[in-house]
């Protein structure tokens, strides 16, 4: 967080005296002392632009009224707000704004919440002198999601600026000149971007509404829940509207959440997937081969039946338990403890194990913290950012806001390495923004990442006093890298030695270095050593440790961190901590009143492994989905198949649900209290929204149903009890709350890491990977996110499918052109695992030799994945295929 | 594409800028004076040239008023109707040029040739009444001067009537009076 | 000889002179700038140009020194010097003979200029439709190239200018200094929000000089015949040498007249420019460009000075001297210079873009005769509270024909309105726009 404290000017407003920092502007210092100055094109995210005029006060000494909205504070400046002069200004300007307004307020979804309204009620009469004929322009189709309705225009441009300042999408144009100036895409096309909903929320008229929730209801009617979006790690608060339990809008207010009111499409369109029609509305059981609607006493008591039968008959470590990093910490939590004390195993795991574990195992390694050393505020002030794999704009859209805002508005220095390389689109590109930027072959994150550490070693860079504190280590790296020569990695990675010389000199001199790590890493072979070696680069440039400075992985799923410190994963229990770690489990017994199982915890691919043995007999899967998102070589549909139970609680009859002898109706977060906890570490509150859908009930209550069903009974009044319990098992966790500061980089832990830790697997982690090739699957296929939907279930946000409804594969223009192929040609790829057909999108971003195909739509495609498995994190790892493709006419 | 037939000019133009983006008017005039007008294709690859996005390149180029993005004649008539230019008869012009071509403002002829448009100020006020002609200005307009510029538009597609390195009063002009 | 002696239209009153560079050196040109390199440091140009009171010629008539000096002294980046050629304001049309007749007395103006003010690379904006002007100024900068005038290592010193023609496309907003900026960055042309000021945040964010091109054009002959020789002419010390004025309107001879600031308009509409057409009497006259309120034949005394001519309630501005003569209808007249401003307001600011569309129709109904009495208040209220509350003077500007045609005709206004009534003709109650 930046640490200079900023100098102090005192200025009057109407008389009273405010200190604020210099260069606030005065419109926020009258704020300060509570006065409002009306605006329109004013928003404190935006550089001033000082259109609509509306903000004009008087400043003594100043021959003209000025606009506060731009107007430095100076020191023993006298402004005045509330003078005749003023006010005759005011409603001026807003008569020369209602002059072409339509007044249409009766039909306008922005009635009630209108600046123009409140404005008007304030300032003007209630007749106009306008008498001329109004501005009229054509209504036109602006796209699937938005509406515009132009005549409502204050011109204010705020969408527009929005759109270039913030999200650098630069969508909008103001189109003509003048009074005749109209808000448009491109020419007669209809609007195409990254549909933050950001113009919507901006816009302080009804001339940019949702098309989602057009004339479906008045403001007042609805009733507001601030919660959590669940759509990715970032953890943007938004504000859920709704009208008789029905999901109408959702939007999010400026300065509110990590977000700050910032949204991506899936935060502001993507709400539907809650009261999507194919929810599960009741427990179901399986008669007779069919799953069929039962009652929650029929179903709560079969599964604590059966359950009690499997474990007195094969022991705890027959069960196996599964959760997806969606769900609260409190549904984690209990589901944790349901495994390890109602059922008494360890043997549980989470979606975290996909890749977010990665970094958390690197973070706990090197510094001692299982999550981030620093926050968006050190993002946002860094002099320098590295981002690897992070794909951030489409993966992490808030992430990657507060890097815009570091580079667009605080000038800092920005590296990628990233598989996608610089150009406009229709979607924002973080690598347009670069100072150095490296596209980088999918398989060639770790090798890029050498080639820096090697010119920092080969520039002398490295920090003075870690060579003087920590010789060995530094001797090490040394060596390790002077193993590998220039050529090798220059051949490798397709980068010049040049381009990693001149960028490690940037990091070097940044004063304040942030390295976000993403999917690109995080979910391909490598990631935990590649992951540490970014950490030894802060160590080696001295910056690990240093205010500002840190490595932060980026979560996938909403609740990965969540997920890892609930102790809801094979290697921890709740902190995170090892299973092992007598301390924790002492701490933990004390509050459980039970010891904690002593056996092992088993992973998901390890789970799968013994369900297919026959030692795994029963599996509780809870909003995970194996059968549906494995590839074929992962084998979970035979290994299910062989399981005596298996009872899933979930939101739709996924594949696996299918596959269920119970199926629990769960709800959504939209439908309960607890607690999520962001990719940076901060826990935030997830309030409910609507009533249950149906039968449906939060995880955690049908957990703590069947434990007392099977008499070891784990009872909470509600969420809030679970987090006081998370809290006293967890020390430390109450602080970490909403705002908290994050965790220090351990010193003792990085000493060892430094004196001996690191020599472990040194040698392995610095050695060039070597990739090959099939030469008769020449591109390599990437299973990606993508900015309209992330996991399974933004699928059936019906929002999100109009923005995009399936897969299409990317592919370079170049590959393109050499195959043949123009936009919308089918294809067919193939390897030795099997073959599908798709279309394709020419897209200058993916460079050549890459296929980029969207995970969420994955279907067959995903069949032609490579399954590997990491052996000593249990990692599985299958987003990368070797393909040939060819054109079919 | 405009690359194709003009990439060594392109090159030329960027050369000229610090930014990419300030090469926008160049190209835009690049691609009016290749089609007549600003077509949409042409505005998409001058994006692609500029690495802006097609809306900021449309937001650009609606802003200015000589950049046509619609077809226009092959002559494009251009009165100033300006208040200096109105007081010495420029509404006249216009009822001419109206009278002989059959048609009203913001109207092109049948057979494309003639476009009549009405404009502000063109900085001809002292030689009024004025028009200008695609790049040409042809000034103190009367009536027999217009068939005359009209007729040689038709047959050698310019006309020696157009005003050439502007001076007024002309040098002769001055040193007669003095005289 | 004419009656003043001639300095920025003297080569072109030569006889044959085509402007060509070998024309130029002849008639003594590029002997400035070759001053400048060996003799004078970039502080002591801008002194000299302080010190010969030259006001800037594009319409504020700001000091030309003065507004070089702001340019931050330490700063190490590009520097860029823009000259203003966009020539828009109606009744102007002087920028445009200094650049056909005369481009290299222009580009030895902007080569002192970069030199006083360190810039390497400078842009003429010239407007759009100045097509010729704009081949004109391309050759010029090429005879100039080849001959080692701009470009690296200008006459073989050290310093090297570049200077490159941009065109503009139709936007009489891109006069504005700020827009011109937006424009040349390839935007849409609109002001800046001032501060910061072009000479610290100009193109490109750099330190920046935007000078008119009769403003440039003065800097060769100030440098050749010295600050005190400039400053003794006109009216000084406040309106320093001469200026082109462009008359135009109903006189027998409109065109371009280089005259010292401070004789009076009568002289120059009477005796320069021959007088008024059909010897009629003046009725009105607009005396810097169309952004400059109108005067009476009250004013013919006045002096063509920046002060004597704000005293008299109107500007100097550009130098566009329009006549009108009796019988002309002045509510016409100063709605054509209303639709222009309402064609050419930029959009960006509400009072100036609502204010000139409302303006404009009420200008029509009432010359239309479909005017109302309460029309006169509506007109006065908004123009008030158009002025002074915009980004850029526009907003000023829009509303002084309107103005001044009221102050001095406004029976004109009130005949038409009458008439209105008189003829009976359609009049609208006001649909009352309840809210
Ligand atoms: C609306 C508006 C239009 C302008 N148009 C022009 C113009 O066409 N040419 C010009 O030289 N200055 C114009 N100016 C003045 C410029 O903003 C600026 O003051 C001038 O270029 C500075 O040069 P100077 O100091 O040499 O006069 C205009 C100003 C405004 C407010
Ligand atoms: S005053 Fe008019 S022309 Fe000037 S910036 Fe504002 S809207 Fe544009
Ligand atoms: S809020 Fe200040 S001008 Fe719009």
């Amino acid at each position: 967080m930046p640490d200079q404290k900023p100098e102090t000017v005192r200025l009057t407003i109407d008389g009273t005296t405010v200190a604020v920092p210099k260069g606030t502007l005065v419109i926020e210092a009258a704020r300060r002392v509570g006065v409002m100055i009306p605006h329109f094109c004013y928003h404190p995210k935006l550089k001033p632009d000082a259109n609509c005029r509306m903000c004009l006060v008087e400043v003594e000494k100043m021959p003209k009224l000025q606009t506060a909205c731009s107007t430095p504070v100076a020191e023993g400046m006298a402004v005045r707000t509330a003078t005749t002069t003023v006010d005759d200004a005011h409603k001026s300007v807003l008569e020369f704004i209602l002059a072409n307004h339509p007044l249409d307020c009766p039909v306008c979804d922005q009635g009630g919440k209108c600046d123009l309204q409140d404005f008007s009620h304030q300032y003007t009469p209630t007749t106009s002198r306008f008498t001329e004929t109004k501005r009229i322009f054509q209504k036109e189709y602006f796209s699937p999601l938005i509406e515009t309705q132009m005549n409502r225009c204050v011109q204010c441009l705020r969408c527009v600026r929005y759109c270039d300042e913030i999200m650098d999408v630069k969508a909008l144009a103001p189109v003509g000149r003048g009074t005749m100036t109209e808000i448009k895409h491109f020419g007669p096309h209809e609007l195409d971007c990254e549909f933050c909903g950001g113009c919507i929320q901006i816009c302080p008229v009804g001339a940019i509404t949702s098309r989602l929730s057009m004339y479906e209801y008045r403001p007042w009617m609805l009733k507001r829940a601030d919660t959590i979006c669940t759509f990715c790690g970032d953890g943007c608060r938004i504000t859920v509207q709704t009208k008789d339990n029905e999901l109408i809008e959702v939007n999010s207010a400026h300065g509110a959440g990590r977000n700050n009111g910032d949204l991506c499409a899936r935060g502001f369109f993507g709400f539907h997937a809650s009261s999507h029609a194919g929810r599960l509305t009741h427990p179901l059981i399986r008669r007779e081969g069919a799953l069929v609607e039962t009652t929650w006493e029929e179903a709560l008591e079969f599964v604590a039946a059966q359950a009690l039968r499997l474990k007195l008959a094969h022991g705890p470590d027959a069960f196996g338990g599964l959760i997806a990093a969606r769900c609260t910490n409190e549904d984690l939590y209990v589901f944790q403890k349901f495994m390890r004390q109602v059922i008494g195993t360890n043997r549980i795991d989470s979606s975290a194990r996909y890749g977010h574990l990665n970094g958390v195992h690197a973070l706990r390694r090197v510094q001692g913290t299982h999550r981030w050393a620093i926050a968006f505020e050190d993002i946002v002030a860094a002099n320098a950012l590295l981002l690897v794999g992070t794909n951030i704009t489409e993966t992490s859209p808030i992430t990657g806001l507060k890097v815009k805002e570091a580079v667009k508005k605080r000038q800092a220095s920005l590296v990628t390495i990233e598989t996608l390389c610089p150009a406009v689109d229709t979607l924002s590109n973080i690598s347009n923004l670069a100072t150095q930027h490296f596209t980088t072959h999918p398989e060639q994150f770790g090798n890029t990442v050498l080639g820096l550490l090697k010119a920092v070693v080969d520039g002398n860079l490295v920090d003075a006093a870690l060579a003087q504190q920590s010789p060995a280590f530094v001797q090490r790296v040394t060596t390790a890298l002077n193993g590998t020569s220039w050529d090798v990695l220059e051949a490798a990675t397709g980068q010049t030695r040049a381009r990693w010389a001149e960028t490690a000199q940037l990091l070097a001199t940044a004063k304040r270095l942030v390295v976000l790590v993403g999917n690109g890493v995080l979910r391909q072979p490598g990631a935990e050593a590649t992951t540490t070696n970014l950490l030894d680069l802060l160590i080696l440039l001295g910056k690990l440790d240093q205010p500002g400075c840190g490595l932060g992985p980026l979560a996938e799923e909403n609740n990965d961190q969540g997920a890892v410190e609930m102790g809801a994963v094979a290697e921890f229990i709740p902190g995170p901590v090892p299973l092992d770690d007598q301390p924790a489990r002492d701490r933990i017994t004390a509050v459980w009143h039970e010891e904690l199982p002593r056996t092992p915890g088993a992973s998901l691919t390890e789970m799968l492994a013994a369900a297919d043995k026959g030692s795994l007999k029963a599996l509780f899967v809870i909003g995970e989905n194996p059968v549906g998102t494995l590839p074929a070589a992962a084998q979970a549909k035979e290994a299910l198949a062989k399981l005596e139970f298996l009872v899933c609680q979930e939101l739709f009859l996924t594949e696996t649900a299918a596959m269920a002898h119970v199926v629990l109706p769960a709800g959504s977060y939209m439908e309960k209290d607890g607690t999520f906890t962001n990719s940076e570490g901060h826990v935030q509150a997830v309030r409910q929204a609507i009533a249950p859908i149906g039968d449906s009930r939060p995880d955690w209550e049908m957990l703590s149903a069947i434990s007392v069903l099977m008499g070891v009974p784990l009872e909470y009044g509600d969420a809030r009890e679970i987090l006081k319990e998370i809290r006293s098992v967890i020390p430390g966790y109450g602080l970490l709350g909403p705002t908290p500061t994050p965790p220090k980089v351990d010193h003792s832990t990085l000493t060892r890491y430094l004196d001996e830790g690191s020599a472990v697997d040194l040698a392995a982690r610095y050695a060039v990977r070597q990739v090959t090739k099939p030469t008769d699957a020449p591109f390599t296929l990437v299973f990606t996110q993508t900015l309209f939907h992330s996991g399974k279930w933004s699928t059936r946000s019906k929002g999100l499918l109009q923005l995009q409804q399936d897969g299409v594969l990317s592919i370079n223009p170049s590959d393109a052109a050499q195959l043949g192929l123009t936009d919308g040609a089918t294809v067919k790829l193939s390897n030795t695992r099997g073959a599908i057909t798709t279309t394709v999108k020419l897209r200058e971003r993916v460079p050549a030799g890459v296929l980029w195909f969207p995970e969420h739509f994955d279907g067959e495609a995903k069949h032609l994945a490579e399954w590997t498995i990491d052996p000593r994190t249990q990692i599985p790892y299958f987003k990368l295929a070797h393909v040939s493709l060819a054109k079919v006419s | 594409m405009l690359k194709d037939k003009h990439q060594a000019e392109i090159d030329d133009i960027l050369s000229r800028y610090p930014v990419k983006r300030s090469a926008l008017l160049p190209l835009l005039y690049l691609a009016q004076r290749e089609e007549g007008y600003v077509t949409e294709a042409a505005m998409q690859e001058i994006a692609g040239i500029l690495k802006l996005t097609p809306p900021q390149v449309y937001e650009t180029a609606t802003f200015y008023t000589m950049l046509n993005l619609k077809p226009v004649g092959t002559f494009h008539l251009q009165v100033c109707k300006s208040l200096m230019c109105a007081l010495v008869g420029s509404d006249t012009v216009i009822g001419w040029i109206g009278a002989k071509l059959g048609i009203k403002p913001g109207e092109t002829t049948p057979d494309k040739l003639f476009t009549l448009s009405i404009v502000e100020c063109l900085a001809a006020c002292g030689t009024g009444p004025m028009m200008q002609v695609n790049d040409d200005y042809y000034e103190r307009l009367t009536d027999e001067k217009l068939d005359r510029i009209l007729a040689d538009l038709r047959q050698t597609g310019t006309s020696s009537l157009k005003t050439g390195p502007f001076m007024w009063p002309e040098p002769a002009n001055t040193v007669n009076r003095e005289a | 000889m004419p009656k003043y002696e001639p300095i920025l239209l003297k080569n072109m009153l030569q006889p044959g002179y085509a402007g060509s560079l070998a024309d130029y050196e002849r008639a003594g040109g590029y002997q400035a700038v070759r001053k400048v390199l060996g003799q004078l440091s970039p502080a002591e140009v801008t002194g000299i140009v302080m010190k010969s009171g030259l006001r800037g010629r594009g319409g504020a008539g700001f000091p030309t020194g003065v507004k070089w000096g702001f340019l931050p002294k330490d700063y190490q980046g590009p520097r860029y010097l823009c000259c203003n050629a966009d020539e828009s304001e109606p009744g102007t049309f002087k920028d445009r003979q200094l650049i056909e007749r005369d481009p290299h007395q222009l580009l030895e103006g902007m080569l002192i200029a970069c030199y006083a003010i360190g810039a390497a690379s400078s842009y003429i904006y010239i407007r759009g439709e100045f097509v010729l002007g704009a081949k004109i100024l391309e050759a010029a900068i090429k005879e100039a190239r080849a001959a080692g005038y701009v470009g690296k290592h200008i006459f073989g010193s050290n310093i090297s200018i570049d200077i490159w023609v941009h065109r503009g496309a139709g936007a009489y907003i891109c006069g504005e200094e700020t827009a011109l900026l937006e424009s040349l960055e390839g935007k849409r042309g609109l002001p800046r929000v001032k501060p910061p000021f072009p000479a610290t945040h100009g193109l490109y964010n750099k330190p920046t000089v935007v000078n008119n091109v009769e403003t440039l054009a003065n800097l060769p002959h100030i440098v050749n015949r010295g600050a005190e020789w400039f400053a003794s002419i006109g009216s000084p010390p406040k309106s320093t040498g001469t200026r082109v004025f462009c008359v135009s309107g109903h006189v027998k001879q409109p065109g371009n007249y280089e005259v010292p600031m401070g004789i009076t308009f009568r002289e120059l509409i009477y005796e320069h420019a021959g007088g008024m057409r059909g010897d009629k009497p003046l009725k009105a006259f607009i005396p810097g460009g169309a952004s400059a309120p109108f005067l009476t034949p009250e004013h013919l005394d006045v002096k063509l000075d920046f002060e004597s001519v704000a005293l008299a309630g109107s500007m100097l501005g550009s130098g566009g001297v329009t006549v009108m003569e009796e019988g002309t209808d002045m509510v016409w007249a100063a709605l054509r210079l209303m639709e222009f401003f309402y064609h050419e307001s930029c959009g960006k600011c509400s009072p100036c873009r609502e204010g000139s569309s409302w303006l404009v129709q009420i200008m029509r109904r009432i010359v239309n005769k479909r005017g109302r009495m309460e029309d006169l208040e509506t007109l006065t209220d908004l123009c008030k509270n158009i002025a002074g509350r915009t980004v850029c003077a526009f907003g000023d500007a829009e509303v002084s024909p309107i103005l001044s045609t009221l102050k001095h005709w406004r029976q004109e206004y009130v005949d038409l309105i009458q008439a209105a009534e008189t003829a009976n003709l359609i009049r609208p109650e006001p649909v009352g726009t309840k809210h």
